[in-house]
C-alpha cells in the first residue's frame, strides 16, 4: 500500500517539532528514517502510528487519511525498540493478540499464528513466556506479532538496537525476507547508517525535524547533498575549499584547498567562491612519494584493521585526511612515510558550504 | 486545552479530584478553620493554647518523646541493618522476618503486652520482685520510649538496609585501592551515601511518634502528650471542645507536615547516582564477638515477637475480672469472644474489607492517571493524595467528625465514616505501590496493544491491569493488615455498636480485663496473619518488594 505524508506538522505544546513534511512511499518498499537522536525520526514514526497527535497535514494509507484516527483504528503493525511483548502472555497469545482484537475466528487464528511462528522457526516455543526467550527470539516474536494481522504499513522503531552485532545481521536478513514476502510497505527508524544502507529501498536523512535528503542508499552515499548527510552516512573527509569560477551541475571544477589543488565533480550547480569537498576515505589512493602527481603528504597515524588499513595523512597547511586502503599491500606504508595522494575527480564531490 | 476537554481521562481526573476535595481536603480545611475561632465569639484555640501551660507542655513533651524514640530506634535499627547487610551470623534468617512482624503487630496489642509484662500488675515485674528487683514504674517516659522504640526501630532498619544494599561496594574498594583504611573508606565513602536514607527514616519515626495514639494513651501515665490531649478534647463528654481539639490537631498536622517537607528535602538533596549497585558479599562472623552480636539481635527479635506470644498466652489464661491466673488454662475467653459477642469481629472484617477494596481500586485508577495520563489536573491529585501522610489518625477523625457530623452529608454514626477513615489513611501507601509498579511497566507494551487494534480503555484492562495485579495484591494485603488494626481514627468516629476489635481491645484494657482483651487480640492477630500467610505461601506474593 502506498503511504503518503502531506504537509505534516507535529507540535509539542506550542513548539512545532515537525513542520510541513511531505513524502510518498512506494507500495511494498522499505523507507528508512535515519538521523541522530533528537532529529525527529521517532516522532514522525509515532505520528504515523497515531501515538503523537498531528497538528496539521494528512497521512494517507492508500486513499485513506488516517491523520485523525486513533492509533487502534489505523491497522498498523509496529515493532518496538524493547519489543514490548506482553510479559504475562505466552508467545502464542502474544502473536494471536491482534487477531483476537479483530475477532478473527479462533480456528483461523490458530492456523495463522501457527504458520507465522513456523515461518520464523519459533513453532516449538509457542507456549513459552517472553522471559524464557533469547533476545533474537523475542525480536522475531515481535515481528510476527506485527505482521500476522496483515497491517497496511509496518512501522519499526530501532528494532535492532538491543541485539549484539552478530544477531543483528541475522535478524536484518529475517526482516528483509519477511517484508518482501508479505510485500508490506515498511517504515524503519534507525540511527545506524549501515543498517539503513543495507535494508532500505529509500532513505530519508533527517535533521531538526526536516528531511535533509531523500534518496536510494547509493544516491545518499555517493552524492550527499550536504556536509551533514556526508558526515552522517559513512566516513567522510570534509574539506573547505574555493573554486575560482562557477560550475554547472555535473561539471568538473578546480578547487583550491589548504593542502593543494584538486579536481572535483559538482553534482549541483555551484557559484564561484567557497565550497566544501567530500572525500570518502576509501576513494583516496596512496603512492610512494614521487610516484605520481598527487598531493604530497606524510603518514601521521596508522591502524592495521586486517582487511584494510586506516591512515591519517598530514598535508601542507595542516590539513589532515583519513584514508582507508584495502587490497594487496594495503598496510605497506609506515608512520612518517611521505606519500602522494591520488584523487579520482569523479569521487571528489564539491558541494555548497 | 481543547484537546484535553475531549479526553475521557481528563474527566475521570476531574471526578477523582472532586471526590478527594470532598472527602479529604474539606475535612482538613474544617480543622484549620475551626481552630481559628468558634461561631459565637468563643476565643481562638490558639489563644487557649498560648494561655494554658498544660498544652504547651504537651507539645514540648511530644517533641521530646519524638526525639528520644527516634534516637533509640536508630540506635537499634541502624546497627542491625548494617550487620544484616554486610555479615552472616547465626540466626540471621530469623532477623529477616522482623520488619514483617513489627509492622503488622497492632500497636494496641503491643501496648497491652507491655502492660501484662511490666505494668503495675505485670508478670515480669512480679517475677523480678520475687527475685528482689524492683523496677521503676513502666507508665510514663520509661514505658513510652521503650515500647515505641521496639516498634519503630523497624522503619530505621528497613530504610538503612535498603540503602546499604543499594550502595555500590566497589566504591569502597576504590577508596581502599587509593590507600584508605577499611574503616576510613567506610566512613568517608559509604556513610555519606547512606546517611540521607537514615535521616529520612529518622524523620519518619519522629512523625509516627507525634501521631501515635495507642501507646501514648495506654502507657502515657500522667504525661501530657499532644495526641492524648487531642483525643481527650475530642471525646470528653463533659468538656468536648471543638475549637480546642481542632487547634491541637492543627498543631500535630503542622509538626508532621514540616517533618515531611524536611524529609523530602533531604531525600532530594541526598540522592546520589549510584551507577552500578553491586552489593558486597556478606562476610561470616565468627567467635565470641559473633555470638554477642547474634544474641543482641536475638534479644531484639524476642522482644519484637513478645506481643504475639503474650497475646496467645493471655487469651488462654483463666481470669477473674482483672486478675490473671497465669498457668491455669481455659478456652472460656475465646468462646466468649467468638460466640457471645462476635460483633467487633464482623465489624472489623466488613469495614476493613470494604476499605481495602475501595482503597485498592482508587489506587489503581489514581496511579494510572498520575503516571500514565498526565494532564493539568493530575499534579493536583498527586499533592492531595499525599495529604493523609501528614494526618495523625486522631486529627483525621476530628476532621471527619467536623465535616460530616450534620449538614449536607451526615455520616456520623454510620459505618461509612469508619470505612472512609480507613481508606484515607491507607490511600498514599496503596497509591505508592500502584504507581511504582506502573513505572516498571514500559509504556511501549500499552502502545503495542493499541497498535494491534485494541482501544486504550480495553488495553488498560487487558494488558496493564493484569501486570499490576501482583503489586496490587501485595498492597491489598498490607492495606488489610493495617486497617484491621486501625485504632486512632476509628475510635473518634465510631458510634455504639460499631466497635471494631482494636476499639474493643482498647476499651477492655482501660477496664483492666486483660484476658478478654487478649482473646480479641488473638482473633485480630489471626485476621492479620492468615491473609499474609496465604499471600506469601500460596500466591507467592512479595509483600515488601515495593517498600524497600
Amino acid at each position: 500500500m502506498r503511504i503518503g505524508i502531506e504537509d505534516l506538522a507535529v507540535a509539542y505544546d506550542a513548539r512545532r517539532v515537525i513542520d510541513g513534511l511531505s513524502v510518498a512511499i512506494e507500495p511494498g518498499s522499505v523507507f528508512t528514517l535515519l538521523g541522530p537522536s533528537g532529529c525527529g525520526k521517532t516522532t514522525l514514526l509515532r505520528a504515523i502510528a497515531g501515538f503523537v497527535p498531528v497538528a496539521a497535514g494528512r497521512i494517507l494509507f492508500g486513499e485513506r487519511d488516517v491523520a485523525r484516527l486513533p492509533a487502534h483504528r489505523r491497522n498498523i503493525g509496529m515493532v518496538f525498540q524493547d519489543y514490548a511483548l506482553f510479559p504475562d502472555k505466552t508467545v502464542f497469545d502474544n502473536v494471536a493478540y491482534g487477531l483476537r482484537a479483530r475477532n478473527v475466528a479462533e480456528a483461523e487464528t490458530r492456523a495463522r499464528v501457527g504458520e507465522a511462528l513456523e515461518r520464523v522457526g519459533l513453532g516449538t516455543l509457542a507456549d513459552r513466556v517472553p522471559a524464557a526467550l533469547s533476545g533474537g527470539q523475542r525480536q522475531r516474536v515481535a515481528l510476527v506479532r506485527a505482521l500476522v494481522i496483515r497491517p497496511d504499513v509496518l512501522l519499526m522503531d530501532e528494532p535492532l538496537s538491543n541485539l549484539d552485532t552478530k544477531l543483528r545481521h541475522q535478524v536484518r536478513e529475517t526482516i528483509g525476507e519477511l517484508q518482501r514476502e508479505a510485500g508490506i510497505t515498511t517504515l524503519f527508524v534507525t540511527h545506524d547508517q549501515e543498517e539503513a544502507l543495507a535494508m532500505s529501498d529509500r532513505i530519508a536523512v533527517m535533521n531538526a525535524g526536516r528531511f535533509e535528503q531523500v534518496g536510494t542508499p547509493a544516491e545518499i552515499y555517493r552524492t550527499p547533498c550536504s556536509a551533514y548527510v556526508a558526515d552522517f552516512i559513512g566516513a567522510a573527509n570534509i574539506v573547505d575549499a574555493t573554486i575560482a569560477s562557477a560550475c554547472e551541475a555535473g561539471g568538473l571544477a578546480t578547487a583550491e584547498t589548504r593542502g593543494g589543488r584538486v579536481a572535483a565533480r559538482c553534482p549541483r550547480a555551484l557559484p564561484a567562491g567557497a565550497v566544501r569537498l567530500v572525500l570518502r576515505p576509501e576513494d583516496i589512493s596512496l603512492a610512494p612519494a614521487g610516484g605520481g602527481d598527487g598531493l604530497a603528504g606524510r603518514i601521521a597515524r596508522r591502524q592495521y584493521l586486517g582487511s584494510r588499513t586506516s591512515y591519517a595523512i598530514e598535508l601542507a597547511g595542516g590539513l589532515r585526511l583519513s584514508v582507508d586502503r584495502s587490497g594487496e599491500g594495503h598496510d605497506r606504508f609506515a608512520i612518517g612515510d611521505t606519500v602522494a595522494l591520488l584523487l579520482d575527480p569523479a569521487r571528489c564531490l564539491a558541494i555548497a558550504p | 486545552m481543547r484537546q484535553e476537554l475531549r479526553s475521557v481521562w481528563f474527566w475521570i481526573s476531574l471526578a477523582v479530584l472532586a471526590l478527594l476535595c470532598v472527602f479529604l481536603v474539606y475535612p482538613v480545611a474544617r480543622i484549620f478553620l475551626a481552630s481559628i475561632g468558634g461561631p459565637a465569639g468563643a476565643g481562638s484555640g490558639w489563644s487557649i493554647i498560648a494561655s494554658d501551660i498544660r498544652y504547651q507542655r504537651a507539645i514540648a513533651n511530644t517533641l521530646l518523646l519524638g526525639g528520644a524514640v527516634t534516637t533509640v530506634s536508630l540506635a537499634i535499627g541502624v546497627p542491625l541493618a548494617y550487620l544484616t547487610a554486610r555479615h552472616d551470623y547465626p540466626g540471621k534468617s530469623v532477623v529477616s522476618i522482623l520488619p514483617l512482624v513489627t509492622l503488622v503487630t497492632p500497636e494496641v496489642i503491643v501496648a497491652q503486652t507491655w502492660l501484662m509484662m511490666l505494668g503495675n500488675n505485670g508478670l515480669l515485674r512480679r517475677w523480678l520482685l520475687e527475685a528482689g528487683l524492683e523496677l521503676p514504674s513502666f507508665y510514663g517516659w520509661f514505658g513510652l520510649v521503650t515500647s515505641m522504640s521496639f516498634i519503630y526501630y523497624a522503619y530505621a532498619y528497613i530504610g538503612t538496609l535498603a540503602a546499604i544494599r543499594g550502595f555500590d561496594a566497589q566504591l569502597e574498594e576504590a577508596a581502599r585501592s587509593l590507600g584508605a583504611s577499611p574503616l576510613r573508606a567506610r566512613l568517608q565513602v559509604m556513610v555519606p551515601v547512606v546517611l540521607p536514607a537514615i535521616l529520612a527514616s529518622a524523620l519518619l519515626v519522629f512523625t509516627l511518634v507525634v501521631g501515635n495514639f495507642a501507646l501514648s494513651m495506654i502507657l502515657g501515665g500522667g504525661i501530657d502528650l499532644l495526641s492524648v490531649k487531642t483525643y481527650q478534647a475530642a471525646v470528653s463528654e463533659t468538656s468536648s471542645n471543638p475549637v480546642l481539639q481542632s487547634t491541637l490537631a492543627s498543631v500535630s498536622i503542622s509538626i508532621v507536615m514540616s517533618m515531611l517537607f524536611l524529609q523530602r528535602w533531604i531525600v532530594s538533596r541526598g540522592r546520589f547516582e549510584v551507577v552500578q549497585g553491586r552489593g558486597a558479599a556478606p562476610t561470616r562472623l565468627r567467635g565470641p564477638g559473633a555470638l554477642a552480636l547474634a544474641s543482641a539481635a536475638g534479644i531484639v527479635v524476642a522482644i519484637s515477637l513478645l506481643p504475639i506470644a503474650s497475646v496467645v498466652a493471655g487469651a488462654f489464661t483463666l481470669s477473674r475480672g482483672p486478675v490473671m491466673r497465669w498457668g491455669q488454662w481455659t478456652t472460656a475467653n475465646l468462646e466468649r469472644v467468638l460466640s457471645r459477642s462476635p460483633e467487633p469481629l464482623w465489624n472489623t472484617l466488613s469495614y476493613a474489607g470494604a476499605a481495602t477494596a475501595i482503597a485498592i481500586l482508587l489506587s489503581a485508577i489514581i496511579g494510572y492517571l498520575v503516571v500514565r495520563r498526565r494532564n493539568p489536573v493530575t499534579p493536583l491529585i498527586d499533592y492531595v493524595t499525599a495529604l493523609p501522610l501528614a494526618l495523625s489518625g486522631t486529627a483525621l477523625g476530628i476532621g471527619l467528625i467536623h465535616a460530616f457530623n450534620v449538614g449536607w452529608l451526615p455520616l456520623t454514626g454510620t459505618a461509612a465514616i469508619i470505612v472512609l477513615a480507613y481508606v484515607i489513611r491507607r490511600l498514599p501507601f496503596g497509591l505508592r505501590s500502584a504507581s511504582s509498579t506502573l513505572y516498571n511497566i514500559p509504556r511501549s507494551i500499552e502502545e503495542a496493544s493499541i497498535s494491534l487494534g485494541v482501544p486504550p480503555g480495553r488495553t488498560f484492562l487487558r494488558v496493564v491491569l493484569p501486570l499490576m495485579v501482583p503489586a496490587l495484591a501485595a498492597a491489598a494485603v498490607l492495606t488489610w493488615t493495617t486497617t484491621v488494626a486501625e485504632l486512632s481514627a476509628s475510635i473518634i468516629v465510631y458510634s455504639g455498636g460499631r466497635e471494631t476489635i482494636p476499639i474493643q481491645v482498647f476499651k477492655l484494657i482501660e477496664g483492666g480485663l486483660m484476658a478478654q482483651a487478649s482473646a480479641y487480640g488473638l482473633v485480630l492477630v489471626a485476621v492479620i496473619l492468615v491473609p499474609i500467610v496465604v499471600a506469601t505461601r500460596v500466591f507467592r506474593i512479595d509483600l515488601f518488594s515495593s517498600r524497600a
